[in-house]
């Protein structure tokens, strides 16, 4: 793999910018992830994520058994919001307007 | 790396990277800051990351997020692009007994010159095509909008290692002492002497805090957020619920469960805030969710952020807050003040720890 290798196909992450991250400190698949973006699009890191785990490893200089896997994430494929949503009511989901906006009696202050 | 600092923050999250990068620009002072992982792998990665203004209520605490709204355009000039967006905020209400409430809102927010409108239904569809024709009304302001988290805390970084300040990250924290007026931070790599100490330790702060001696009353919220595929513009702007981001992905989500640090999602609030996706924009149904991730929110106990110098301890301080992304340039600039010259441009009194009856100090 050369420099301008792309690892993340989604999100068209290359070896230089993996690198770069790591350089800065990024010890962990996951923290590669939040600067790069790399493994956060449509695929969810199924194709790249060994590629990063091998990147980690040469910098690192660590087994690949101790560079650890990216936090899976649901859903493990893309999923139809209108599949996702139940017919109940919702209830875990609170209005922000409701919870802020002021009632009647509430104290002035 | 010397061991000995003007100045350790603990934790470059939003908040601590904020505070070191604020205090760094008036290059007087050695800061270092220390982290147990790296940046954003706190709360600070894992948030909406709305600017918002608008119902944040009482109206000081309105106010005290409008100013540091105020803050982001100058913030972007020094620090570069934090795809920093003043979208506007609408929060909208689907009964109108709401609009009383909504009008009284407005009415209390004027008082610090927060404007808001109380929109009909009409005109909220009219701003925002894609909302539900079931909503009744909502409320608005020009002064919300939203941020990419991942930039400004990396920005504020780079901003701050530019000005010299040093970091130190996988490195945690794990003993605090005071020694001759000094305090001796004990950490997994190596011990540092500092004379000013800052806590910004997020979720983390009751666990730090004991080893300064204090019991910190903030309590751990998780909260859970979808994210969809990248979608041609579908939202303009900020919706209390859901914003889109630059790159096309909608995040919605607006949950809180109290169930200490735990950062697994649920099938059960996916589906609930889906369900919301759907009943404020129903054309998200056809919409692909991608992914969802949950954060950990640090919530001081009775809701506002706490910011100030820690009672018991001299040159001790602590900024946490929930809002932090919010909040972040505007508690920057108050703790360098308070860093440096002892008093602040605007009064802490709301933000004292010393205001919680149950604060406890065991020194
Ligand atoms: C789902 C969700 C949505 C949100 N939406 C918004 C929003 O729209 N707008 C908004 O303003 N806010 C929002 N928030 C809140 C906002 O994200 C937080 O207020 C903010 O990120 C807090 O930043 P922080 O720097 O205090 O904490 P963190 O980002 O958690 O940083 C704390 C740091 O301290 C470090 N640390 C802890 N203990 C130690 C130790 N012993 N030694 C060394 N380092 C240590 C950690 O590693 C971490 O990096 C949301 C939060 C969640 C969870």
């Amino acid at each position: 793999m050369d420099d301008s290798t792309i690892i993340c196909k989604c999100e068209e992450i290359n070896v230089a910018e993996i690198e770069q991250a790591i350089q800065s400190g990024a010890h962990t698949f996951d923290d590669i992830k939040r600067l790069t973006r790399c493994g956060m699009g449509p695929c969810q890191a199924k194709v790249c994520s060994n590629l990063v785990r091998q990147v980690l490893r040469e910098s690192l200089h660590k087994p690949m058994g101790e560079i650890s896997l990216p936090r899976m994430r649901m859903p493990l494929k893309p999923t139809r919001i209108a599949a996702l949503a139940g017919q109940e009511d919702s209830s875990s989901v609170i209005s922000l307007f409701d919870e802020t906006a002021p009632k009647a009696g509430d104290e002035e202050s | 790396m010397t061991n000995k600092y003007d100045v350790v923050v603990i934790g470059s999250g939003v908040v601590g990277s904020s505070i070191a990068y604020h205090l760094s620009e008036k290059k007087d002072k050695e800061i270092l800051v220390l982290d147990q992982s790296y940046p954003l792998s706190g709360t600070s990665g894992s948030t909406q990351a709305w600017v918002w203004v608008h119902n944040k209520t009482p109206a000081w605490y309105g106010e005290l997020s409008m100013l540091s709204a105020e803050l982001y355009p100058f913030l972007e000039r020094k620090i570069g692009d934090v795809e920093y967006k003043r979208t506007g905020g609408i929060a909208p209400f689907f009964n109108e007994a709401d609009r009383e409430s909504a009008r009284r809102l407005a009415e209390k927010q004027a008082e610090v010159g927060i404007d808001i409108d109380v929109l009909t239904r009409e005109q909220v569809l009219e701003k925002e095509p894609a909302l539900s024709a079931n909503i009744a009304g909502a409320t608005f302001s020009k002064i919300d909008g939203n941020v990419n988290p991942f930039r400004l805390v990396e920005l504020y970084i780079k901003a701050a290692k530019k000005n010299h300040v040093q970091f130190s990250f996988y490195n945690p924290v794990m003993d605090i002492k005071r020694n001759n007026g000094m305090f001796e931070i004990t950490t997994e790599k190596d011990v540092f002497i500092a004379k000013q100490i800052v806590l910004a330790t997020g979720p983390w702060t009751r666990e730090v805090g004991k080893l300064l001696g204090v019991d910190i009353p903030v309590k751990q919220v998780r909260g859970q957020i979808l994210v969809t595929e990248p979608l041609a513009p579908l939202i303009k702007y900020t919706i209390a619920g859901m914003r889109q981001a630059d790159n096309g992905e909608i995040l919605i989500g607006y949950s809180k469960e109290e169930v200490g640090y735990d950062r697994r999602t649920t099938l059960d609030v996916i589906q609930d805030t889906a369900k919301m996706a759907v009943d404020y924009i129903p054309a998200l149904a056809k919409a692909n969710i991608v992914r969802c991730f949950a954060g950990v929110r640090v919530i001081p106990n009775d809701g506002y952020p706490i910011v100030g110098p820690i009672p018991t301890i001299d040159n001790a301080y602590i900024a946490v807050m929930h809002s932090g992304i919010t909040l972040s340039p505007l508690v920057g600039t108050l703790m360098t003040e308070l860093l440096t010259d002892g008093e602040t441009s605007i009064d802490l009194k709301n933000l004292q720890l010393d205001r919680f009856n149950e604060f406890k100090s065991f020194v």
